[in-house]
């Protein structure tokens, strides 16, 4: 099955700006666990740093859309993987090996419905989809196979541009995970210092910001929702 | 003489939890052979008075649970054919009767006091799954409602099959990080009942019972883990008190107070047993914290405790675990061993400790030191800080009587009331 590791981690670090040395440092590290682990990595992406984001939200049926962090947090999203694994010892296991397990946090969901991606290229950015928790949507219920119609609407509608993503468990399935002096820390339940959960994922390419943002604004999401646009980094082969 | 119906009772009493271990094990998901085990007995419940009961009830329990789960699995895969649900049925099938394994039991309480899980959802889970303990009685034991609990054994029953929480016992590289969470959630059962956080009763008859049930099942099924021995041992030790902690109002009665001679023999002759092939093993928490109450067991009377073994069991302990509470009761060790003032100089080096802020512990350690040096009125004022934050109302009663007793007053005659 299918799981989602979001890495949470301060983003006002030398290590979180894309071509600093300390940032490739960083790469390398994960480019050495990559290759370690090998195929069970589904999927993932590093992103720019939340300054450079972009917020779309609806407000009394108009679309609002701000620049920078919906709200400041020490600690942002900085970039996922998706493993593919047998269950949740498994991904434990992958996930505590990762740098951003011992300076950060990492949430580990599993994922509903999963559209694997290719490698990232430059042109190529995020969608995540953040919900209040009480309006989030479990699967197999009316409200989930609605939603899922309005995506699949939405995914034929600009299936050129797409490459990828995932619909989440909800957030009672989640485990957060930190390695603090090497012990393995574990708690029940998403990532606490957010006040919303992530919902979703879709990574989709487009030439520039403002291209991004009209796939963007086209994501469904529901009147409580979120969607923030992050660019993806291009790391290379 | 017993009916079928008390005879069937017993029976779900000893052979729920085997059942349902082995029936999860062998369909896969422990919702549905919860669900099956549970038919399982509706069926002996029907059946067992008019036919008897058979000669091997939990092969029986068992082999009907078995074949309920199957027939689920098929009603189910043939409406939606779902491939894993398929797959399931692929098992094989030939036995006509099964029997509980005892590992598949092992495997529920790594499952149920997985760390992926709350400490809360943790006990909830094994009292269900593994005592066989009814959602009612799981609820009346915590004094919160059914409804309460039955929302947290779904949330963690969902999170256990959605989030694809093993049904197994971890790999042995990993059972020294994974084993002290399954010790620390049957240890929590106990102390819940032993130490009851809430509500009127001092002592939860109910939860003691279970936690030394299953520390004696993990003793059998980890029968190399020392520690597993040690905290057996310190349940038991601790146990061997356990009528003597309350008077008939249900209030606590310290240690030094207690009738000695009332003390359970044989649960402290089993525990010092335990105590001794745990300590063959190697050292631990549980260990240290054994020894501590060994030390209080063997004790004659309580002027002729060993209070250097005590500060030694407190020694060791903290080499395992920062646990302030642990260093405030060294503290009161340190007090009898060395003096008043060696134990609060002791109590001084822990008191700001975060952690202790809220609690009623370190103003109550403080007064009582006072107390018996005399020093009465420092020792009021420290009770009744004690009193503003203390929430379990034995405690608190404990704490006014004692503050009448050196002739404090203001919250005296709350003490006084239940006489």
């Amino acid at each position: 099955m299918y799981y989602l590791a979001t890495l949470m981690g301060r983003d006002d670090v030398p290590g979180a700006e894309p071509g600093s040395p300390e940032f490739e440092a960083e790469v390398a590290q994960y480019a050495a666990f990559d290759e370690a682990v090998g195929e069970v990595v589904a999927g993932g992406a590093a992103l720019y740093p939340s300054a450079e984001s972009r917020q779309i939200r609806r407000l009394n049926g108009q679309v609002l859309v701000t620049d920078g962090p919906f709200v400041e947090h020490a600690e942002v999203v900085g970039g996922f993987y998706v493993f593919d694994v047998e269950n949740l010892d498994q991904v434990i296991e992958l996930a505590r090996q990762l740098p951003a397990a011992a300076d950060g946090t990492i949430e580990l969901r599993p994922i509903a419905v999963y559209t694997p991606h290719d490698v990232p290229n430059a042109d190529w950015w995020m969608a995540l989809l953040w919900e209040t928790p009480e309006a989030v949507i479990a699967p197999d219920t009316p409200a989930w196979d609605s939603a899922a119609a309005d995506h699949q609407r939405f995914g034929e509608q600009y299936a050129e541009a797409i490459r990828g993503g995932g619909a989440l468990h909800p957030p009672s399935d989640a485990t957060t995970l930190r390695v603090r002096e090497g012990r393995l820390q574990l708690t029940d339940g998403p990532y606490p210092e957010f006040a919303e959960v992530i919902d979703g994922l879709y990574l989709f390419a487009a030439p520039d910001r403002a291209a991004a943002t009209e796939i963007a604004i086209r994501i469904p999401v529901s009147d409580t929702g979120r969607t923030e646009l992050r660019q993806v980094v291009d790391l290379g082969e | 003489m017993t009916g079928p119906a008390d005879a069937i009772d017993d029976v779900y009493r000893a052979e729920f939890g085997r059942a349902l271990a082995t029936v999860a094990r062998m369909v896969g998901d422990i919702g549905i052979a919860e669900d099956a085990v549970q038919e399982a007995f509706a069926d002996a419940l029907r059946t067992w008075p008019q036919r008897g009961a058979p000669a091997n009830p939990g092969a029986w329990i068992t082999t009907t649970a078995r074949n309920r789960a199957l027939d689920r699995l098929r009603r189910e895969s043939a409406r939606v054919a779902k491939e894993h649900d398929a797959a399931r049925l692929r098992m094989p099938i030939e036995e006509a009767q099964v029997s509980p394994v005892p590992d598949d039991q092992l495997r529920m309480i790594f499952t149920c006091c997985h760390p992926a899980l709350s400490p809360d959802s943790q006990v909830t889970l094994t009292l269900r799954l593994v005592c066989g303990l009814r959602t009612a009685e799981i609820a009346r034991a915590f004094l919160q409602s059914e409804h309460t609990v039955a929302q947290r054994l779904t949330r963690a029953k969902a999170k256990i099959r959605r989030a694809g929480i093993p049904l197994r016992v971890p790999p042995v590289h990993l059972l020294p990080e994974r084993t002290p969470g399954v010790l620390a959630c049957v240890y929590l059962v106990f102390t819940e009942g032993y130490f009851a956080t809430a509500g009127p009763s001092a002592v939860r008859d109910d939860l003691c019972d279970e936690g030394i049930r299953l520390g004696r099942l993990l003793c059998s099924l980890l029968p190399d883990e020392p520690e597993a021995q040690a905290l057996l041992a310190l349940m038991l030790l601790n146990d061997s008190r356990r009528a003597q902690r309350r008077d008939a109002n249900g209030d606590l009665v310290p240690l030094e107070e207690q009738d000695r001679t009332s003390w359970n023999r044989s649960a402290i002759r089993s525990g010092l047993d335990l105590l001794g092939s745990a300590a063959r093993g190697g050292s631990g928490p549980y260990l240290a914290q054994a020894r501590i109450a060994a030390a209080h067991a063997t004790a004659p009377t309580w002027a002729d405790t060993d209070w250097s073994a005590v500060v030694a069991g407190y020694d060791e302990l903290l080499r395992h675990s920062a646990s302030p509470a642990a260093r405030v009761n060294r503290a009161v060790a340190v007090g009898f061993l060395h003096g008043v003032d060696a134990g609060l100089a002791a109590l001084d080096e822990i008191a700001d400790h975060p952690r202790l802020g809220a609690s009623h512990l370190v103003p109550a350690t403080r007064a009582d030191l006072l107390r018996r040096a005399g020093r009465h009125q420092e020792a009021a004022e420290h009770y009744r800080r004690a009193l503003d934050v203390a929430t379990n109302e034995p405690a608190r009663r404990f704490l006014a009587r004692r503050l009448a007793e050196i002739g404090g007053n203001g919250i005296a005659s709350e003490g006084s009331r239940r006489i």
